[in-house]
């Protein structure tokens, strides 16, 4: 039986325990045992110890992976700056071994140390790489039925590819979650603003009004391109951003329409049969229309 | 500097120790730029219309022009999205001068309030990001109240304070690390 530590961050079990709930449902039925990884932190977040030095970020992120690691483990994250900062902090680590040992030094005072074996997963990657496609499609309870889904794969999933354990072969187009999506009966056709960001992280702390005038852009772009039922992204940050961003857009009245959002597991996990309600039970923009979709067609 | 609709950058103001600086803190690569823009291209903050982005921050650093930098406080709303760091074909690492940037800041306290929230809720809980009503969130999809992070563990909390207390957290932070 495959196993993995579910590393959990913040943004997904303290603002959207719904995406937490999934990826357990989804882990659950594609059969992988899902490993807690007990005192597991934030990965650290940009703004913080990556912004101070690099040593203070690789030890904050050591921490975590050394919790994986004594427990044999890989992790997996749904959050593109847990995938993206812990990545890089590993990528440094292992290529300065001065970095590694310093950080080991610091560790060791609390009886921890970091080896640098766990390989650190995002859905998108596990799902296309790991799991597989067919095995996917197996698993599928309801078919999305030509459903046609706008992607988000999101920054911290893509950029540096250096760092990256698994990339795509065009990082400035990739392919993967849109695979995934239609190993699952959705339709995902491209759009011109595919890897454009959304805004979402420091942007929209720092220049909220500015982060939220660039999504608009993305958004339109979205709708007048495509016109999708749904958006799906492969990061909680960006889903903030299509699911509530978006709403406060419309509540604005700087949009006139709403296309409701889900993360990628939420999708996939829905697809499984997950209860719909625990599933969503946080999203801003209402998805009956996309649910009724899925599920009526079958 | 407003002058005619024209930005005019004072270079009386350059300093060569703070390339010096920016160097030690990570931005080692900062003089291969060529100025060539495309990192610009790509970049966020620059789509989004900050003044200072990646192309301007870089040209600034290699200036030295440190007050310019450490006062404005575009280089916080950089989404950490390493797409200079793919496209720049003199391998600058552009986000490195980001972040060196910032490190320098938050050395004379030039950061906006939320980072220190950040790091307050880092060391406290184990969690940068904290939002109000969590539990209730989480209840609401059968899930435990507290995740399974240090936030369940109190014994693991204080091991990864102590991991904390050992790095520059300790000579920075603005509030006690007790
Ligand atoms: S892409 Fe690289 S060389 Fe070109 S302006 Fe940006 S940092 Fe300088
Ligand atoms: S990492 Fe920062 S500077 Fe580089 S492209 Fe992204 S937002 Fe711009």
């Amino acid at each position: 039986m495959k196993k993995i530590g579910l590393f959990l961050g913040c943004n997904i079990p303290l603002n959207r325990p719904d995406v937490e709930y999934s990826a357990r449902y989804m882990l659950k039925e594609l059969g992988v045992e899902i490993v807690e990884l007990e005192g597991a932190t934030c990965c650290p977040a940009y703004g913080t110890m990556p912004s101070l030095d690099i040593v203070g970020w690789a030890a904050a992120s050591a921490w975590n992976l050394a919790i994986a690691e004594e427990k044999g483990v890989d992790t997996i994250t749904g959050c593109g700056s847990c995938y993206g900062s812990i990545n890089e902090a590993k990528y440094y680590m292992d290529k300065h071994p001065e970095i590694k040992q310093k950080v080991n030094e610091i560790l060791g005072k609390v009886g921890k140390k970091y080896e640098g074996t766990a390989t650190h997963w995002n859905f998108i990657n596990y799902l296309h790489d790991n799991i597989g496609l067919d095995t996917l499609k197996e698993k599928i309870k309801y078919n999305l039925n030509g459903l046609t889904v706008a992607l988000q794969t999101g920054c911290h999933n893509l950029w540096p590819s250096r760092a990256f354990p698994h990339t795509e072969e065009n990082v400035f187009f990739p392919t993967k979650l849109k695979a995934v999506v239609e190993a699952i009966g959705g339709s995902a056709p491209n759009y011109s603003t595919l890897t454009d960001c959304c805004g979402m992280g420091a942007l929209r702390s720092n220049a909220p009004d500015k982060s939220l005038a660039l999504f608009k852009k993305k958004l339109e772009v979205i709708k007048e391109e495509i016109n999708p039922d749904l958006c799906v992204t492969g990061c909680s940050s960006c889903l903030l951003q299509f699911d509530a961003g978006q709403a406060l857009l419309a509540e604005q009245k700087k949009i006139n329409f709403k296309i409701p959002a889900l993360h990628i597991v939420q999708l996939v996990a829905i697809a499984m049969g997950a209860e719909v309600e625990k599933a969503t039970a946080m999203a801003s923009i209402p998805l009956n229309g996309v649910i009724t979709k899925i599920k009526g067609g079958n | 500097m407003e002058e005619g609709g024209v930005n005019v950058i004072d270079l009386t103001q350059a300093d060569e120790s703070f390339i010096k600086e920016l160097k030690e803190l990570g931005a080692e690569e900062l003089k291969e730029c060529i100025q060539c823009g495309k990192c610009a291209s790509t970049c966020p903050m620059a789509l989004a219309g900050l003044e200072f982005f990646i192309k301007r921050i870089i040209h600034a650093a290699n200036l030295g022009l440190r007050d310019i930098l450490l006062e404005d406080s575009s280089v916080w709303g950089c989404q950490s999205c390493n797409r200079c760091v793919e496209v720049c074909p003199m391998d600058v690492v552009p986000y490195e001068v980001i972040q060196a940037v910032r490190r320098a800041a938050i050395k004379v306290e030039s950061c906006p309030a939320n980072t220190y929230e950040g790091l307050r809720n880092l060391y406290k809980f184990g969690h940068a990001v904290f939002p109000k009503g969590f539990e209730e969130r989480r209840k609401k999809v059968g899930l435990p109240e507290k995740p399974p992070t240090a936030l369940s563990n109190e014994e693991l909390l204080k091991k990864y304070r102590e991991v904390l207390r050992q790095t520059i957290l300790e000579e920075i932070a603005p509030f006690p690390l007790d």
